[in-house]
């Protein structure tokens, strides 16, 4: 260091020299301890906080020796890690108190959820309407937050006393999703029980979800099964198209039909479905938190997997059904946190006792 | 699989602003496509084509973004896309009216995401191309 005066290492001088640098930066200190007489080096705190050392060179004597020019450096060391630390403190001061006020919001918001979900749930949970010679299962799962799936079982007042069955999905998820769902709901229901038919319930109900100005769409199935004949007219409201499991092992097929969702235009263009259910057959209502089911790996459950489940549990009843198709999604998405609400429908026509007894023996024929 | 999201620009008889997405359109990342086409209205596109040609999966919130792509591009600001449906109603009269509105635009859906426009009816909502070159030459 050309230029630098070297000073003997020597307790009063080095104070001197380091004056200073330490009303410089107040939060510095250079200190020197002194082990006999030759020193270990000069200390850097910041704080109080030992963060480094500069160790003295000798001269050709031997003679350890503190040069101005490290000393200065010292100082200017210490002070950028005295600032530093104090940034350090006051970022972490500042982050457990935005951490603090976070999880206070979240403990408020997770309270509300928690709430709308049990109210949600009180929606949702019903017992199934009794309906001799039909055998009805359902399984609705929540996502993690408010969804916005809804169904609905009832007998119609009408002669005869149909099956009505709803089945529907608020787009979008949260709160405002099952606000209109618990608006929707009732309102589908009140205007089925008041049209002729489900296509006719749908454009009611379409016209008011547009008065309302709703936000968000409703994609909507509906239909009405006259329980003697088994005929089921339907009428889907963009939806999932149900599917038809025959009885008599032939393959499961979509019932399609068109229409748009409900509550954006004017008028839906409704198509109604005939089918006629025979004794066996069953038909499958869902939702797309079934398909759109996601695995870790990021895959998606998908129709095929549905057909698949299906095809394992045929030959059982509709809840047979139901709960392999429910448990099919649960295994698929197992380690992911749900992202919507699953929702499974199935109605199915009992098979007439002398048929069953027949079945029953052939298959222990075949056995 | 994300959602990955290119924009290019292209001259037709008006300046067009495409928005290529690839991957998956759901519940996860819609909110941030209406926010990359704000900020596209903001810096001044007014004709916007969507090429879903890559995109292999749209849930139903994509439907969610869709319709509010459409509403920003018509000048309106939708706070977020549970706002309200006060636009759509009034662009809901042309499109019945057996007219649809052209300033957004879609092309190259393949099956999945093709049957749920179709599905839902949302496709009454758009022009729908088979592919950005045929889109390009229709704006």
């Amino acid at each position: 260091m050309p230029g630098a005066t070297a000073f003997p290492l020597d307790g009063e001088l080095i104070a001197e020299v380091l004056a200073p640098f330490g009303r410089m930066a107040p939060a510095l200190t250079v200190t020197l301890e002194v082990a006999g007489s030759s020193p270990r080096g000069a200390e850097i705190r910041a704080d109080d906080r030992l963060v480094g050392w500069l160790v003295p060179h000798g001269d050709d004597a031997g003679t350890p020796v503190v040069t101005a020019a490290v000393a200065a450096l010292a100082s200017v060391l210490g002070r950028l890690v005295a600032e530093q630390h104090a940034r350090r403190q006051v970022e972490t001061e500042l982050h457990s108190l935005t951490t603090e006020a976070a999880a206070e919001q979240h403990r408020r918001i997770d309270d509300e959820l928690a709430l709308g979900r049990r109210l949600q749930r009180s929606f949702l949970t019903m017992v199934a309407p009794d309906v001799p010679g039909y055998e009805i299962a359902s399984h609705y799962e929540q996502a993690n937050e408010v969804g916005g799936d809804f169904f609905d079982l009832f007998r119609l007042l009408r002669r005869g006393r149909p099956l009505s069955v709803v089945v529907a999905d608020v787009t979008g998820k949260g709160v405002a999703a099952a606000l209109l769902m618990a608006f929707a709901r009732p309102l589908i229901h009140a205007a089925i029980d008041n049209a002729a038919r489900a296509a006719d319930a749908l454009e009611r109900a379409n016209r008011v979800l547009r008065e309302r100005r709703a936000s968000l769409f409703i994609t909507a199935l509906c239909g009405t099964l006259s329980l003697n004949s088994g005929r089921l007219r339907l009428a889907n409201a963009g939806h999932e198209s149900p599917l038809l499991i025959p009885h008599d092992g032939s393959p499961t097929r979509a019932i399609e039909s068109s229409g748009s969702l409900l509550g954006v235009f004017p008028s839906l263009g409704l198509a109604e479905t005939v089918t006629d259910l025979a004794p066996g057959d069953v038909v499958v209502f869902y939702t797309d938190g079934v398909t759109d089911a996601r695995s870790t790996a990021g895959e998606r459950f998908n129709e095929g997997r549905l057909l698949a489940a299906i095809e394992m549990s045929r030959a059982g009843t509709a809840g047979d059904i139901v709960d392999e198709i429910s448990a099919a999604v649960d295994r698929f998405q197992a380690g992911t946190p749900a992202a919507d609400d699953v929702t499974v429908v199935a109605i199915g026509r009992r098979a007439r006792r002398r048929r069953a007894v027949g079945l029953r023996t052939s298959q222990r024929g075949g056995a | 699989m994300a959602l990955e999201t290119s924009i290019d620009q292209a001259s037709g008889r008006v300046p067009i602003t495409i928005v290529a997405l690839k991957g998956e359109l759901d519940a996860s990342n819609f909110t941030e496509l209406i926010e990359d086409v704000r900020r596209l209205y903001e810096e001044g596109s007014r004709d916007l084509l969507l090429d879903l040609t890559d995109l292999a999966f749209m849930a139903s919130s994509g439907l969610v973004a869709l319709h509010s792509i459409l509403r920003l591009m018509h000048g309106e600001a939708p706070p977020d896309p549970e706002a309200g449906w006060g636009a759509l109603h009034s662009l809901g009269l042309d499109v019945s009216g057996g007219g649809t509105q052209t300033e957004v635009q879609l092309c190259g859906p393949q099956g999945p995401v093709e049957r749920v426009l179709t599905r839902t009816g949302l496709s009454r909502l758009f022009l729908i191309h088979p592919d950005r070159a045929s889109a390009i030459a229709a704006f």
